[in-house]
This record gives C-alpha cells, structure tokens and sequence, in this order.
C-alpha cells in the first residue's frame, strides 16, 4: 500500500514538470524549430542547435514557404555555428546564392570561399549541410551547384557532387 | 556462494584446458645420426607440430643436411635451399608448399609468433628427406630416377642430405651400393632395362636408428659404370650398355636440362675403372661451379611499342622458362648453370612490362621474371651472348607456348613444345594455379576482377592540381613518393602494381572544360582526372583500388589518418587497412569514414581513399616531411593490402 502512494507521487510530480515546461517555455513563433546540423571536428560526428521560424503569412503558398524555409536552412548551415563551438565549416567567403526545391530535392547554390582542405573539411562541410536540408519535410535530397553550374567536384576535390547528395551518402 | 565459485572454477578449468590444448610451447628431442638433437621452439596447435624457424637445432638439422634457410619478410616467404639443391619455399599463410617445382599441401598453413615463423613440422621433415618416428629423425632415400638415352642411362638418387653410397658389391653383372644411416620407403623392385641396367632393387634394413638401404642392380653383360657422384648432393652413376662407354656427365646432363629435367652441374672423369668407396669430402656442401654468369639485364623499347627484356650471359649455359596463363600473366626464365654478376635487381616498367625480377634462387640458377601487362605475345631468343626476350603489345590465346628449353653459348637452341591443357606450371613462388578462369572472383562481394594479381595505386593529385599545399610540402609530391614506396613492397610481394601516374602530371591532360567555366575554376577537368583514375583500375579488371593523399584543413587543429570508403564492397578494405596503419602507429587514428568520394564511389573494385595525416597540423606536417615515416605509412598500406588479400581471398584461388 505504501509502495502505491509513492508511484503515485511521483507520477504527479512528473506530470507537473510536463505541464510547466510546456507552459512557461519560450516557443518560436508559430510553433516550429528548424534543426541546423554542424559536423564536429573528429570529421563524423554530427552536432546540432535549433533555430525558430517565423509563423505562416496568411495566404502564403506551401511552396513558397518551403523555399524560404530551405534557403533559411541552407543559410544557418552554411554560416555554421556560433564561433565558440568546434566545428568542420565551410571556407571563409563561402554563401549561398540560392536556394530552389525541386520535388523532394533542394538545389542549393553556393559561391565557394578560396580552400585548399582535404577530404576532412569537404565531408565535414557537406555532410552538415545534407543532415541540415534534409531534416525539413518532403526534402530528402540536395544538388548543390557552384556559380549556377553542375560540377563533378570542387576544385582539386573529393566529393562527388554531380549528382544529389542524401543522408544515405555518409 | 557455492554455485558461483564453482561456476568460476569450471570456467578456470576449460580456459586451461583450451589454453594447453589450442597452443602449447614444448620441446622435442630426436635421435639423429647417433646423437640426440632437442628442438626448443616447438608448439602444438590443435594436435600438428608446429616449428619456429630460429629454432637452434632447426639450424643446426638443417647445416648437417647441408640446407640453409631464408626467411624473406618482403613476401613472408621461407625458403630452404637444400643440397639436392632445389628449393623448398613456404609461404606465410599458404598452406600450400613447394619442393623444387612441386606443390605440396601442408597440414596447416605456417604462422607469425611474435617476429618469428612457424613452419609445419612434419611437412618441414618431410621435404628435407627426414622422417620423424619413434624418437628418431631418420634420413630417407625419397627418390630413384633411371634416366635412359638408348644404351645409356643415369641413376640418380636423392634423398635427406647428401647421400654417400659405398659400393660392397661390385661384378660384372651385379653391383651393389649401402647407403649407410638412410632408410626409405620407396618400392623394392622396378624393371628398367636402359643403359645395360635390367633390374633395379631398393631394399632396408635395420632399425629406424641404424638403418641402411642398398641399391642392387641387375646388369646385362658388358655393361660399365662410372663411378658414382655425390657432391652436388645427389647421387648419380653413369651406366653404358654393350660394351659402350657410360655417358659423359656433363653433355648427358645438359641434354636432361634441354628435356626439362632438372640441372645440376656436375663434372666427372670419364673411366671405366671400378668404383672406389665414396668417403666424404670436406668441399661436399660447396656448390658446383657455375660456367656461365648473368651479367647484364636491360630493358629497352621499341618502336611499335614492344619491349625486349636483353639479358647477357657469358659463358656455356642451358635454360627453362614458363608462363603463366591470364590472370597471372607473369613470365620467368632460369638460366641454370648460372651466376648472376652484381646483386638482384627489381624494378617496375611501362606496359607492355609491369614489372622485372632478377635474382639468383639458388647457387646454380639465375632466374630473370617479368610480371606482364596481359596474356601478350612473347618471344624467347637465345644467342651466343644470352637470351633476348621480346614482349610484344598483341595478345595471344590458349595456342601460345606456355614453356621452352634451350642453350646458350657455344651451342645455341631452342624449343618450346605445343602447349597442353594440362595445369599450368608452379608460379616463381611455388604456388600454382588451377587455371580455371572462372574460378577468380569475390563470390559474395560480387565484384568479379579479371586480374586479381593486379593492385591499381593511386597517388592523389599531380599536375595542375597540387593538392593542399602548406610550407614547402606539396600534396601532389607526397602522394606520388608514398605511392611508389608501396609500389615497390608490393611488387616485391609478388603483385602486379599499376600506377595511375608515376610522375607529377595530371591522370587525364585533355582539356574538356569551357575558358568560361575555366576562368571561373569550376570544370570538369578535375573530375575527367578522376575519372581517368578509375578507368585505368577498371579497364584493368584490378583487385583493389588504393587512392593516397595527405589532408588538410582551415586550421590546425585536425591530426591523425583516416581511411574512406563509400560502397559496401569497400567497407572490409578500409576497416583492414584502417587496422594496419592504426598498428603501425604513425599516427592518431581517425577510423573509417564513409564518403561520397569521386574515385572510390566510381571504382568498380573494392577502394579506398586514405587520407595519411594532415598537412595543416604541425606534427602531422614533421611526420609528412620525414621520408622514413612516408616509408613507414608506405609498408603499412602493403600489410593492410596483403592482409585484405589474406582475410578475403579469392574464391577458389590458393593464391594471394
């Protein structure tokens, strides 16, 4: 019998933990969080930190909407995160030029900042970026193309890229 | 409580048990020659006798029998080179073994412990004519061979050591040889009818530690002999029928080389007198005399693109040579009677040419192997000066001779009988092949490699493309050095090497890209080159396709080496050769990463891409810059290739 008042204590006290995280914690506008994934610096492992969205405009059209959400998406990868945590990041001057979703795969343009890194940083780079494009609904592939045109690899490269890349690469 | 301790215990108990059983350190004495001789580096593994080669009294068996051992780590080969002389070679990991040109199968395949080899014991025993029994090593008589040309005929004997026959019987028409301290189990009588020899009787008697063995022949009226040779380790006699003079050693035993037969190098004195006792002769473990020396070996080529391989020989001398068929695609000649002039030479070639060996296997034998680009034409030209051989670009099928004899010198010939469809020859290591095409494939990996003998290297970059370059070290310079470094222990190995550059250019130089897509540095150049690479692995039908390169990175943080991989077929290379790079332990290991990478995603075969250490980071870059650790890094990518090659053979192969 006493054991009883103690399960059931504790779960009282538990959902009332649920009910006050649930009420008090600050949620992103409109209610949704984009994961943004960086690959740290053992070149595998993957780490992550959220990001909020803006709500829905009235009337805005669902691939509209998922356009801006990739580009956004694509963006935060592609300026990695905060300065204080280890990452594998893209060269310096690299941006995104643009950002289209073909059916499920985004085409992401890039202008690629001078580089010279081996096999670690193009894995490490990309490999954030897919993780990051992917996580959103209905997207489960990334073109990336460099200045407007399909290449086979960067420059002096590793990484294939004439073809989408997905989760499944690495 | 209880339970548990007994639980414990019987655990204790089968670990001891498996412990003592599975491998266990021991010694072993045998009585050998009228003296006892204790082998100390003696273990049993699952029941068979296994002996490590520095083994003492291996040694000093091995001196009394007038063999001497070479342990080569190169290609973990040993070879014994005994008095017969022939060689005896067995492979680490192969638990097949040859005698001379013979395979054997062994009862298990010779090991590392620690830094020393353990070889069968019995197998061991046996080729050197020895037989292991009842606390005895007793010297056998392993083999009686008439040779007969018409009315004459040569009886050679051979057996553990060197053999010494005393004549105790000696008329005209019996004559009787005691081989004192050898047994045999050969079989007791054979009709011969050559060389005036019409019976031939083999009988022992004794115990195992006193035993001896007479050869009784029968012969026909007015028949000679010569007295017996022993020095070159076998035991020969010259036999002539009808009152004819028993054969010259020396031509006779040319003649039985030119058949294919084995050479010796044996010169007697024509006599018909009777045969004295044979006593042993302080110069009988010396080799015989070499008549001819290699001198030179050059490779030249020519303008339709064949190559001639010219070896120069001075002196008398006979030849053998053999190929393999596709996809060994390797070629030896021996030149026998032979001294090589300088040390052994080893270099890698263009096609139609992979590789070139020249080496003495043995004090009478020079042998001169080429590992060869396909099943290509091949001509075999002896002169008064050597032996040219010429490999021409065209391939040729199952019509073309696969073996051929001949002479050098003052008496030059020829010939190189139709092929038969029986096996091909032992391989230069003693190793053969079944012939059987369709037996070479990764059965369950599904790649199947039309050239499993062929490992394609690729030095990253080159060219244009420098790689990353940090201080005075360039990618596309250490990617080319540490490639040809494990060129070099591989071919060393016994494998055919292709490299996808062996100097500092690009793979692909055709241009393909547009000057607008040029002046913006994205082209497709950089993936052509690539390309190139993979179709230099796949057009060759090559077993493992190993891509080097050096790292790098923004900052200098990142160290160690990492091994990519993308296809599943790839996973067991690059977890392998992951595993023997991180046991060298150059650097810190970074593990297996899987990648979209360009060449090994496009690589029919299974490949990898290892990243060796990064040029960014400091102590990477000391390591980079010391060509002893390039050397290093370049031994640990052989091991993880010949260990891939040994934990994934090919199926139905015997072969690495």
């Amino acid at each position: 019998m006493r054991s009883l008042r103690i399960v059931f204590a504790v779960v009282v006290v538990a959902l009332a933990a649920a009910a006050g995280w649930y009420f008090l914690h600050p949620r992103a506008p409109g209610g949704e969080n984009l994961t943004v994934y960086y690959t740290k610096l053992d070149g595998t492992t993957l780490g992550s930190w959220q990001v909020s969205t803006r709500t829905a405009q009235p009337g805005e059209e669902s691939a509209a909407r998922l356009h801006d959400l990739a580009t956004y998406a694509a963006v935060q990868a592609v300026a990695g995160p905060p300065p204080d945590i280890q990452a594998v990041r893209f060269p310096s001057g690299t941006r995104v030029l643009d950002v289209a979703v073909n059916g499920p795969t985004a085409v992401v343009d890039l202008h690629m900042g001078p580089s010279d890194g081996g096999s670690f940083q193009e894995t490490g780079e990309f490999k954030g970026l897919v993780y990051t494009l992917t996580g959103i609904p209905s997207i489960n592939a990334v073109q990336i193309t460099i200045e407007g045109r399909t290449v086979e690899t960067l420059p002096g490269g590793h990484l294939e890229l004439d073809e989408p890349l997905r989760r499944s690469d690495w | 409580m209880n339970r548990f301790a007994a639980r414990i215990g019987s655990a204790c108990a089968i670990f001891v048990l498996l412990a003592t059983t599975v491998v266990r350190a021991d010694t072993v004495s045998y009585a050998f020659e009228r003296s006892s001789i204790t082998f100390t580096h003696i273990t049993h593994t699952g029941g068979a006798t296994a002996i490590g080669i520095d083994d003492p009294a291996l040694r000093s068996l091995l001196k009394a029998l007038g063999a001497a051992l070479t342990w080569r780590a190169g290609d973990r080969t040993v070879l014994i080179a005994t008095s017969a002389p022939e060689v005896i070679s067995f492979g680490v990991g192969d638990d097949q073994y040859s005698i001379g040109a013979l395979t054997a199968q062994a009862g298990f395949a010779p090991y590392m412990n620690g830094t020393e080899v353990y070889l069968p014991f019995d197998d061991l025993m046996r080729a050197l004519g020895v037989a292991p029994a009842g606390g005895v090593l007793e010297r056998l008589l392993t083999s009686v061979d008439v040779e007969g040309y018409g009315p004459q005929a040569v009886v050679v004997a051979r057996g553990g050591g060197i053999l010494h026959g005393r004549a105790i019987g000696d008329t005209p028409d019996h004559l009787v040889y005691e081989f004192d301290g050898v047994g045999t189990t050969l079989a007791p009588e054979r009709t011969v009818n050559a060389g005036g020899i019409r019976d031939l009787q083999i009988t022992s008697e004794g115990s195992v530690r006193d035993p001896k063995t007479y050869l009784s022949f029968d012969l026909a009226p007015n028949t000679r002999h010569d007295p017996p040779q022993s020095g070159s380790g076998e035991f020969e006699i010259a036999f002539g029928a009808n009152g004819s003079a028993p054969p010259l050693m020396e031509p006779l035993r040319e003649s039985l080389a030119v058949a294919g037969a084995a050479a010796l190098a044996v010169v007697a004195e024509a006599t018909t007198a009777p045969a004295p006792v044979v006593t042993a002769s302080p110069l009988a473990n010396a080799p015989a005399a070499a008549n001819a020396t290699v001198d030179s070996v050059s490779v030249s080529t020519l303008a339709d693109g064949s190559e001639t391989v010219a070896i120069g020989v001075t002196g008398d001398a006979s030849y053998e040579w053999h190929r393999l068929r596709a996809p060994d695609d390797r070629f030896w000649i021996d030149i026998k009677n032979a001294q090589l002039a300088g040390g052994p030479l080893e270099q890698a070639e263009a096609n139609p040419l992979i590789a070139l060996r020249v080496r003495q296997i043995d004090p009478q034998t020079v042998r001169v192997a080429l590992s060869l680009a396909g099943d290509t034409a091949l001509a075999v030209s002896p002169s008064a000066s050597g032996i040219t051989v010429n490999v021409g670009t065209t391939m040729v099928g199952e019509s073309a001779p696969r073996e051929g004899t001949g002479t050098i010198g003052a008496v030059v010939s020829a010939n190189e009988p139709q092929p038969s469809i029986t096996p091909v020859p032992a391989d230069e290591y003693g190793a053969s092949n079944s012939g059987d095409d369709t037996s070479w494939k990764f059965g369950p990996r599904g790649y199947v490699p039309t050239n499993p003998k062929l490992i394609v290297i690729d030095p990253g970059h080159g060219g244009d493309d420098r790689g990353s370059v940090h201080g005075d070290l360039q990618e596309a310079v250490l990617t080319l050095d540490m490639a040809k470094r494990v060129q070099s222990i591989l071919i060393a190995r016994g494998w055919q090497v292709k490299m996808t550059r062996t100097t500092d250019h690009d793979v692909d130089a055709t241009p393909t890209s547009t000057a607008e897509a040029k002046k913006m540095g994205y082209d497709n150049d950089a993936a052509d080159d690539l390309q190139a690479r993979d179709d230099i692995a796949n057009e060759s039908g090559a077993r493992l396709f190993v891509s080097i390169h050096c790292n790098a990175y923004i900052n200098s943080g990142p160290n160690g080496t990492t091994v990519y991989y993308y296809k599943p077929i790839d996973q067991p290379l690059a977890q392998i050769m992951d595993r023997d790079i991180a046991m060298a332990g150059l650097a810190k290991d970074d593990g297996i990463v899987k990648e979209h990478l360009y060449v090994t995603a496009h690589a029919d075969m299974p490949a990898v891409l290892i990243e060796t250490a990064f040029l960014t980071n400091p102590g990477d870059y000391a390591k980079l810059s010391s060509p002893d650790w390039r050397a290093q890094m370049a031994q640990a990518i052989a091991n993880g290739i010949d260990q891939y090659a040994r934990e994934y053979p090919v199926v139905g192969s015997t072969q690495q």
